[in-house]
């Protein structure tokens, strides 16, 4: 590696020494909150809850982070720099933020989640799910006995990005500037940076021993197993239940809203009318009675048009019949005949 | 062609007479005589011609088509611009004589195009004429040699460089007959050239003119049938003639050849073949040789009356009072009268031909379908026997026109019974018909049991029971000569086997397929899928000596004497195990003039096509033992030597038997061979290296290295999928018997491992804790077999996804320890997601059952509701239309969609058709015998290949093999007849499949065929696939998956399936070298790597499965100790089912480097990854945040203006760092990295 540009698409290229021959390049921004086209999958309605997530300022985005990389490694990578708060994988799993409290929110229903993130974007004035968030861990178990998990490499696709977040605000220009600065006595001499090498975190194993432990690990004692499916069973009929009551709903209620209307909604899978309101018959039956109906109407009418002409009355029809079949039969000879001419261009007759 | 549809046009022109049609398909009006309809014939054809106006414009038959081409197309164009009129009447007709005299208009134009290219270009033979006519002078000014002495006469040719080809027995110094030389009598065109029904032979041979030289009557005496005496005077005869055509005096510029057709001496007659000079005879460029006949004139002094079929003429010592003096000599005879008959054929064909318009073309057809069925000459292996037997196709044709002779003693003659006689078929019918009247007499006619006269006009000379003799015998119209003759009985049976297989295809292949390619022009000859056993037979060592000298005589020579023993001795022994034996070989080449003995082939193949009913039989019954000896129990222990044993069986009685002991069911698969190998040691003294069979090294491929066997035979491990099956069986009832304790009740287990289908590459083996430290690290890989669970209903399961996942935890940990509670030695564990799974909402985790004896399960929940749900989330308004729904936004969140998507096409796929193709697989297995060990060697062949897997799952390569066996099955009835009877012959033609398959065209495999009647006749919707258009390319659809895409929805993609097409053919080409002999079962399964980009190596020493790979070297695991001191921690042999390291790295390389490599891997013990890198990356792009794939920015061009760098920040592929990423992932695996240019 000669040369090494210093900036690449708005991003500074940071070089890592995997061996003496081999290099890799991870890119380097600061990370800006508003900018839209930052991520494809980063959309803009998520955008509040990044701000807080990602502060500007001190946040580092990264684009082709090595598929091993830990957190601790990249830690350890940006020690020079500064102190390393939290990092964040994958631009697209937003959960990021819940991941960092809660390991398992991933058991928890998806309107948990966004109760959640809504709930650490703003400390506005306490709503019923909030409300109801907030009582339910105090009294209720949503609590879920996690799994055991060891120290695990997930080795995530080539090529993705993570957020990085310093502790302080200066370390960010630090990261960002080493190859600036190591450059600038003397740019086309000493051209690129010396490439740092990469640390490689002991603690979590690779190759056969990481295959090892991940074997072991995805075999968890039964007790655990156990006990995780029993908390997360109780964790979900505590959010059913609180789903219920957050309703507006309820099973064989009829729901009458403002005007007077009563909600008739269709009935769920075993003709019961799970959510509330008063059930209809299931559309299938509908459909079928409907087709039923229409399907006997128009064999009657059927019949009816049928008995107004006849084959074969007048001598004209059987001549265009006649004259039809014979139509037929020389459209489909030609065509016979065009295709083997066709297998003939391609010397296919000859069989030897 | 052209005169048969003048023909019908007569039958369908409305406005001819209807007394004038007598000559419909199915006519039995053949009391006409031949004279009278010919008559009758040329006056419809002249009148017709009369009407018609441009007769000579339809261009679409006959020899001339590239002269008439230009006038076809005239006449097309024309149809062009008037396309709407209706067809004249001309045309009309040809279309209704295509549709209704053929099997379908395209047929008859495929049948059209076809001809021309397989007949020789007589409106080239100009030199050829010249050249006869020379030959005929020159022949005819021959001088005479006075008798003389044999010997002394062959001594005098010896001088010119000619050997005289005399027979057996050959002349000595005091035989008393003298040999002498006079001019012909009579020089004459004789055959298939001189009729115009020359058809080309395979492989570039020559067309032969056959040229009948008379030998003048006063050369013989009455007595010369005896003693080869007519066959000696012959050969003298034939070398004057040879000397003195090669010689410089007779001015013809041509080379001189013997040959000796069937390699039988007696036959061997002289080829002329042209130099190319350029002269006005010069005949090269025809494609044509010369062949000179000596015949007998029809006044020879030879009582014909003495050449009888059952006439004894062959003595074998000069007294005649001998025993073997009464054997009739059947083939001896026929040899003689072969010489009489050239003339009276030529005659009687060309009537045929005249009498029968379509009887050259039909001729062709037959020609050409059994050449490529090596019924005839060539340069590959042919079927023994059919040489140089123009006339015995003729005389095929000839006894469906003609009809068999009645005999007059009602149904005696040729144990006929009561079976109604052949009638003779109309003469009208079209070339397809008579063609497949011809297969359809082959295929049903027992020629053992039935002797054929056809019909003539003047009665047959021999009473037809004289043909008994004969091994076969069709008779010819002149009644003389039974042109079977010499053909083994086991050839005819080939001959017939093959017929049904090309009438299954005619009668069943559905309009969707074309059956013309694979009945005319598809090479058929190769033995790899044509043979259920193929021997490679070396008969140097064979005992000649102990043949009879009668049977010597009587073949001809000690070689094919020896065949025909080897033939009978080998059908005798099999019995009712084959179907067809044919001996292959190349037929029999020109020698030069000096050698006067045809040289035989010292190898032949034998291949055999088993019965699959009766080959495995483990025990031939004999005669019952009696008190006192019969001549049949004598005759039964004779023939088996030693293996001969009186049994005593269940119902109390004692007879004879031969029985075979095999060790495993794998070899049961080997007693056809067994028995030909141990019959033929004891009747011709054949060692057992002198026959050689594949079977062995294909049983080798999917069989665990020896010494790892040993260890397991050691523990009494159990092994097999007999066990697997009992295993699991126990474990159902097991789970069953759980009921009290488990909240919902267990219904259902299904299976969906093909472990305990049959069909897993290897067998499944049972690894018990006790046997684990005794095998080496390399071989300690237990398989889990996947199986369903299905509970009771209940309407308490959650109405969620991932609390039905949670619920399912449960189940898991209850039956875990309900199982372990109840079975002594058995361990469960919960397997629960891995973090990589694709989603939580996916069905994932599964319980791990390792039975006390050792078999491993995976078992997984069905719970049907789980699909509703999946369909909901991915669409919860069905009845919303989707452009309404658009406006309303509200479909959701993309990615919940698309996970349920993929979850729901893994839960289709798990629980809904994985059951159901288990089922239908494991009853192809018991319907077929040789389905399993096929899938089994087709799984490996995908596996050495890197494909199974990670490219081809297992399920599609099943469903291809049952393609094989499903359309060699498809008729009802006497439908086993294309159904591979061995595991090797499946394979090829599987082989031949993957070879031939256009897989953009998809395929159709009626696997479920039996329990879904109505759906099969709805023909397949479109299983059309565009290339590229998803991952996976290949269509094989079934009754229950119309698209295709179950099983190959995510591989092979366009590139992998070209592979896999290279790859087959390869192995194909490979296949065909058991025809050479050259041939090593495991080079099929050898991959080459250097199409590869980079290989990474693992260390073997460390893969629990590398003991299983086709290659796999001992010495790896033989250096155990070493590597236990080293890795002390393992050497405590913990078992850990499924562990498979490499399978696991190669699957998390597959999904980190999705788009910037593809990776092959073979997962049977393969100890290497090949990579492709995607080849677009190594060129330079611009940057993109979310690229995919390590990059890093192009080295800077300090020509280029700066401005525009910074524009484009142009990045590549990172190889270097993608390759030590992979290093560093794989720490512990990876050995090296190899990177190959």
């Amino acid at each position: 590696m000669s040369t090494t540009p210093k900036s690449v698409g708005g991003f500074t290229p940071i070089s890592v020494a995997y061996s003496s021959t081999a290099t890799h390049v991870f890119y380097a921004r600061a990370h800006s909150n508003p900018k839209p086209a930052k991520s494809p999958a980063q959309q803009d309605s998520k955008g509040k809850g990044k701000e807080a997530v990602y502060p500007e300022g001190r946040t580092l985005f990264l684009v082709n982070l090595p598929p091993d990389a830990t957190e601790r490694e990249l830690t350890l990578f940006f020690k020079a720099a500064g102190t390393v708060e939290r990092i964040a994988f994958d631009a697209d799993g937003e959960v990021a933020g819940g991941e960092d409290d809660l390991g398992d929110s991933s058991d928890s229903e998806e309107e948990d989640e966004e109760d959640e993130a809504e709930a650490e974007a703003a400390d506005e004035p306490a709503e019923r799910p909030r409300k109801k968030r907030k009582t339910g861990k105090q009294d209720s178990p949503p609590e879920v006995t996690p799994l055991p998990t060891p120290t695990l490499r997930t080795l995530r696709r080539t090529g993705r990005s993570a957020h990085l977040v310093f502790l302080d605000a200066s370390s960010l220009s630090r990261a960002l500037s080493p190859p600036s600065s190591t450059s600038s006595p003397a740019p086309n001499s000493k051209s690129s940076p010396k490439p740092r090498p990469w640390p490689t975190d002991a603690a979590a194993p690779l190759g056969l021993a990481h295959y090892l432990a991940a074997h072991t690990a995805l075999r968890p004692p039964l007790d655990a197993v156990r006990a995780h499916a029993d908390t997360a069973m109780a964790r979900f009929e505590w959010a059913q239940a609180r789903a219920r009551r957050a309703s507006k709903y309820r099973m064989g209620e009829a729901v009458v809203d403002a005007d007077g209307f009563t909600l008739v909604t269709r009935g769920g899978a075993y003709g019961k009318t799970l959510g509330g309101g008063v059930g209809v018959a299931s559309k299938r039956f509908q459909e079928e009675a409907a087709g039923g109906k229409a399907g006997a109407g128009k064999r009657y009418r059927k019949k009816k048009t049928e008995k107004t002409e006849k084959e074969g009355f007048y001598a004209f029809q059987v001549h265009e019949k006649k004259r039809k079949e014979l139509m037929d039969l020389k459209a489909k000879w030609q065509e016979d005949k065009a295709k083997v001419e066709k297998l003939k261009h391609s010397r296919r007759f000859k069989p030897y | 062609m052209a005169s048969s549809l003048k023909r019908k046009r007569v039958q369908d022109n409305p406005h001819a007479k209807s007394k004038r049609r007598h000559t419909t398909p199915d006519s039995e009006d053949s009391g006409l005589s031949q004279a009278s309809a010919h008559a009758d014939f040329e006056e419809h054809e002249s009148e017709q011609d009369g009407a018609d106006e441009d007769v000579g414009s339809d261009a679409s038959s006959e020899g001339h088509v590239e002269l008439l081409e230009p006038a076809g197309d005239t006449q097309e164009s024309d149809a062009a611009i008037h396309v709407k009129a209706p067809p004249k009447g001309e045309e009309l007709r040809d279309i209704k004589d295509a549709t209704d005299l053929f099997r379908s208009t395209s047929f008859k134009l495929q049948i059209d195009a076809l001809l021309p290219n397989v007949r020789a270009k007589y409106h080239r033979s100009a030199p050829l004429d010249k050249f006869l006519l020379s030959l005929h002078t020159f022949l005819n000014g021959l001088p005479s040699i006075p008798p003389k002495h044999p010997l002394a006469a062959s001594r005098d040719l010896q001088k010119k460089g000619v050997a005289v080809p005399y027979v057996l027995p050959q002349p000595t110094e005091d035989t008393n007959w003298k040999v002498a030389f006079e001019k012909p009598a009579e020089i004459l065109l004789v055959g298939s050239w001189a009729l115009k029904t020359s058809v080309k032979a395979k492989d570039g041979r020559r067309y032969v003119v056959d040229l009948a030289v008379t030998m003048p009557e006063s050369l013989f005496q009455e007595k010369d049938y005896l003693h080869s005496r007519f066959f000696q005077k012959r050969a003298f005869y034939l070398a004057v003639i040879a000397a003195a055509v090669s010689g410089k005096k007779s001015g013809l510029n041509i080379e001189v050849l013997y040959e000796s057709t069937n390699g039988d001496p007696r036959l061997t007659t002289l080829v002329l073949r042209p130099k190319a000079d350029g002269s006005a005879s010069d005949f090269s460029s025809l494609n044509t040789e010369v062949r000179i006949l000596p015949v007998l004139p029809s006044s020879s002094p030879i009582p014909v009356q003495r050449l009888g079929p059952s006439r004894p003429n062959v003595r074998a010592s000069a007294s005649s009072d001998d025993s073997a003096s009464d054997t009739p000599s059947p083939i001896y005879n026929s040899r003689i009268i072969q010489h009489l008959t050239p003339k009276p054929h030529l005659v009687s064909t060309h009537a045929l031909k005249e009498s029968v318009p379509a009887f050259s073309d039909a001729l062709a057809l037959l020609r050409v379908w059994a050449h490529q069925r090596g019924y005839g000459v060539g340069d590959r292996l042919c079927v023994r026997g059919f040489e140089g037997r123009g006339a015995w196709w003729v005389g095929l044709l000839e006894c469906l026109v003609m009809g068999e002779e009645v005999a007059e003693n009602g149904g005696q003659f040729g144990g006929f019974g009561k079976k109604e006689k052949r009638r003779p078929l109309g003469k009208g019918l079209s070339s397809y018909q008579l063609f497949k009247a011809a297969l359809d007499l082959l295929a049903r006619y027992d020629f053992a049991k039935n002797r054929t006269v056809i019909k003539s006009k003047d009665g047959h000379r021999f009473p037809p029971e004289d043909y008994a003799s004969h091994e076969a015998a069709l008779v010819d119209s002149s009644s003389m000569l039974n042109l079977l003759a010499g053909v083994p009985l086991t050839s005819l049976e080939m001959l017939r086997y093959d017929a049904q297989q090309t009438l299954d295809v005619l009668d069943n292949s559905g309009l969707s397929e074309d059956p013309f390619p694979l009945v005319f022009l598809k090479e058929q000859r190769d033995v790899a899928n044509r043979f259920d056993v193929v021997l490679r037979i070396d008969l140097s060592s064979a005992e000649a000596g102990n043949l009879p000298p009668h049977a010597i005589l009587e073949h001809g020579s000690a070689y094919n004497a020896l065949i025909a023993h080897l033939l009978s001795t080998a059908k005798r022994a099999l019995s009712n195990r084959t179907r067809a034996i044919a001996v292959l070989h190349p037929s029999s080449s020109s020698r030069p003039l000096s050698q006067a003995q045809p040289s035989n082939p010292s190898t032949v193949l034998l291949g055999l096509v088993l019965d699959t009913e009766h080959a495995f039989r483990l025990v031939d019954h004999g005669p019952p033992a009696s008190e006192q000896e019969t001549e049949e129990a004598k005759q039964f222990r004779d023939f088996w030597g030693e293996k001969a044993e009186l049994r005593r069986f269940k119902d109390g009685s004692i007879v004879e038997s031969v029985v075979w002991t095999v060790g495993s069911s794998d070899e049961r698969a080997h007693i056809p061979a067994m028995i030909v190998r141990y019959i033929l040691g004891l009747h011709l003294g054949l060692s057992e290296e002198s026959i050689h069979g594949w079977q062995n090294g294909f049983d080798g491929i999917v069989r665990l290295p020896e010494n790892v066997g040993k260890v397991l035979r050691d523990g009494r491990v159990e092994t097999g999928f007999k066990a697997a099956m009992s295993a699991f069986d126990s474990l159902v009832k097991a789970m069953k018997a759980l009921d009290e304790q488990l909240p919902l009740a267990i219904t259902t287990v299904s299976p969906i491992s093909d472990s305990l289908r049959y069909t897993s590459s290897l067998a499944p083996v049972a690894i018990p804790t006790s046997v684990a430290s005794a095998l080496p690290a390399c071989a300690r890989y237990v398989a889990p077999m996947e199986i369903i669970v299905e509970f009771e209903k209940s309407g308490r399961w959650p109405d969620d996804l991932r609390a039905t996942q949670k619920i399912k935890l449960a189940f898991f940990e209850a039956l875990a320890t309900a199982l372990m509670g109840s079975q002594k030695g058995l361990r469960a564990s919960v397997i629960v997601s891995s973090p990589h799974a694709a989603s939580d909402i996916e069905d994932q985790a599964c319980l791990e059952i390792v039975t006390a004896a050792g078999w491993a399960f995976h078992a997984r929940i069905w719970h049907d509701r789980e699909q509703l749900l999946l369909e909901r989330a991915i669409d919860d308004k069905p009845h919303i239309p989707k452009h309404v729904k658009k406006n309303m936004h509200m479909e959701g969140d993309p990615k919940e969609r698309a996970a349920a998507t993929a979850a729901l096409e893994v839960y289709r796929r798990r629980f809904v058709h994985a059951p159901r193709h288990h089922r239908a697989v494991a009853a192809l297995s018991h319907r077929f015998s040789a389905f399993a060990g096929t899938a089994r060697l087709v799984k490996r062949w995908l596996a050495a290949h890197w494909l199974l897997e990670g490219h081809v799952r297992a399920e599609a390569a099943e469903l291809l093999c049952a393609a094989v066996f499903l359309r060699g099955a498809k008729s009802g009835g006497d439908a086993r007849a294309g159904v591979p009877g061995s595991k090797e012959r499946g394979f090829a033609r599987v082989m031949e499949l993957l070879k031939d398959w256009e897989w953009s065209a998809g395929m159709f495999v009626s696997l479920y065929g039996d329990d879904s009647d109505a759906v099969k006749d709805v023909p397949p919707v479109g299983v059309d696939v565009k290339a590229g258009a998803r991952q996976g390319v290949w269509a094989i659809a079934t009754e229950v998956d119309r698209e295709g895409h179950v099983w190959t929805a995510e591989g092979p993609d366009a590139v992998v399936a070209r592979r896999v097409k290279a790859l087959a053919q390869a192995t194909w080409e490979a296949l065909k070298g058991m025809e050479g002999g050259n041939f090593e079962v495991k080079t099929l399964f050898a991959h080459p790597t250097e199409h590869y980009d980079f290989i990474v190596e693992l260390d073997p020493a460390v893969l629990p499965r590398y003991a299983q790979g086709v290659q796999a070297d001992p010495a790896i695991w033989a250096k155990k100790g070493k590597y236990a001191n080293a890795r002390g921690d393992d050497g405590e042999a913990k078992l850990l089912p499924g562990f498979d390291p490499a399978r696991a790295f190669h699957e998390d390389l597959k999904r980190v480097y999705e788009h910037t490599f593809v990776l092959f891997h073979d997962p049977l013990g393969g100890h290497m990854f090949g990579g492709v890198w995607d080849p677009s990356l190594k060129v330079p792009r611009p940057f993109r945040v979310l690229g995919g794939y390590s990059s890093m920015p192009v080295a800077k061009d300090t020509d280029k203006p700066k401005e525009k760098e910074k524009d484009k920040s142009l990045v590549v592929l990172n190889e270097s760092a993608v390759l030590s990423e992979i290093e560093r992932m794989g720490r512990g695996l990876v050995k090296r990295i190899v990177v190959q240019v």
